[in-house]
């Protein structure tokens, strides 16, 4: 590959964009929308709503790129969870999340590892690497993760909803997320910190 | 410090969103004490975060692209309008005559350069850009003013602070504020910063603004349902800050 080839890093988008480009932003929206717009549709199941959500999200990146540490945090990771956190409040009628958002609004700075996921199959690459460890988690568990991530229940509402037992989904869940993150640990250390 | 450290999985069904009841509060209680465990809890989510690539990327309508960059563009300059009347018209009003009358002559000016046909596209198409910004000011400080749920924050000069004095029309429901003041200039390398301060929670950024907004009202988008307890101005590092760190300047509560 040649050093022409190689997209643009983040860090150096914000920094254009905090002096006013905005085609630094119209790269970043065309680099992250659509993984972040797959997991807004997957939360909201709304294409009107997700999309006033990503609207919405790249207008603040646009508006707060000056608060953002892109040599120490990923710019993805802020997006995804800003993002999640966005839509669920929505989905759910709750503000607690975005009450959480704004008082750890530093967060995206302690993230450790500089490296991003700029190139589009380093992106593919990791999607298709979560994807195939959720699906190597028991049906069951995955069922408490996903309607935990993408319907943003606590255990206590996946009980209730799904009629298991408290803490069976308790330890559904933490069975699951203790898997993924020692099947994801090193990928993820390697790709986003 | 409160109580032991978490274990891993805690953080990671914190950073889910999945806790609640008293293992909830224990570990909020302990995070609020320990920062290691806070640092923890943001790699977490970052790792959490990306369960969300297990749903298929999907693209979103090339409209919503040029909506965003239609929205940028207007916000990248405060608007400006005519000069501020003395009459005793309520501000939100001044503005919204302002903002209707500086369209007008946009307009007008627009139409001169274009019927004239001189060499002057460039300034024609900066005349238009201007005009579009105005009349999206123009349109948000309509839906403002004009709501009967809006409420009018004066936000007045702290002590010891340097003078001025500013307003924040505000709509919770929309997440619409308009904001205009005037401050003494701020120091080289300073910004003023405005904040929306909710009931519970820390302070929410609303932008930058200008040391003199008097003559140009800045439209504020927020989340709407945010309600709001108070507005405050800082100072600020230039460039702004997520979390205010300065001296309040100027300081008004609401309702």
């Amino acid at each position: 590959m040649t050093a022409q080839s190689q997209p643009m890093p983040d860090s150096a988008l914000i920094a254009k964009m905090i002096t006013g480009d905005e085609s630094a932003l119209a790269t970043l929206y065309d680099r992250y929308s659509p993984m972040l717009f797959g997991m807004l549709m997957r939360v909201l199941n709304d294409r009107q709503a997700a999309e006033e959500v990503l609207q919405d999200l790249f207008l603040q990146l646009w508006r707060n790129a000056g608060q953002f540490d892109a040599s120490r945090g990923s710019l993805p990771a802020w997006l995804m969870v800003i993002g999640r956190n966005r839509a669920i409040s929505r989905l759910r009628g709750r503000r607690d999340r975005e009450v959480m958002e704004e008082e750890e609004g530093d967060f995206a700075a302690t993230f450790a590892s500089p490296q991003n996921i700029e190139d589009e199959a380093a992106r593919n690459q990791l999607a298709r690497t979560v994807s195939a460890a959720m699906q190597q988690l028991p049906a069951e568990q995955r069922q408490a993760v996903e309607l935990a991530y993408f319907e943003g229940m606590t255990q206590s509402e996946i009980a209730n909803k799904t009629g298991i037992p408290l803490g069976t989904v308790k330890t559904r869940v933490r069975t699951a997320m203790q898997t993924l993150r020692q099947i994801l640990g090193s990928t993820l250390g390697s790709v986003l910190g | 410090m409160t109580g032991p450290h978490p274990n891993p999985e805690d953080l990671d069904l914190c950073a889910l969103g999945a806790l609640d009841g008293e293992e909830k509060q224990t570990l909020e209680a302990h995070l609020r004490d320990c920062p290691a465990c806070r640092q923890q809890l943001a790699a977490a989510r970052q790792r959490t975060a990306l369960i969300g690539l297990s749903a298929p990327a999907a693209a979103p309508r090339p409209q919503v692209k040029s909506a965003l960059m239609d929205k940028v563009r207007a916000e990248k300059h405060p608007v400006s309008q005519s000069s501020p009347s003395k009459s005793g018209k309520s501000w939100g009003l001044r503005f919204s005559l302002g903002f209707a009358l500086a369209t007008a002559v946009l307009a007008f000016a627009t139409y001169e350069l274009a019927r004239q046909d001189l060499d002057r596209g460039r300034q024609l198409k900066q005349l238009q850009a201007q005009l579009s910004q105005n009349e999206a000011a123009l349109q948000a400080m309509g839906q403002v003013t004009g709501a009967p749920d809006s409420a009018q924050i004066t936000l007045l000069q702290q002590p010891g602070g340097p003078p001025g004095q500013a307003h924040v029309t505000y709509n919770a429901r929309m997440g619409l504020g308009v904001y205009s003041g005037q401050i003494a200039p701020a120091p080289a390398g300073k910004s003023y910063q405005l904040w929306l301060v909710p009931a519970s929670g820390s302070p929410v950024n609303a932008g930058l603004v200008e040391a003199n907004q008097e003559n140009g009202a800045v439209v504020v988008r927020l989340t709407p349902g945010l309600a709001a307890k108070a507005f405050a101005v800082t100072l600020e590092p230039q460039g702004g800050v997520p979390q205010p760190t300065g001296p309040k300047v100027l300081v008004g509560a609401a309702g």
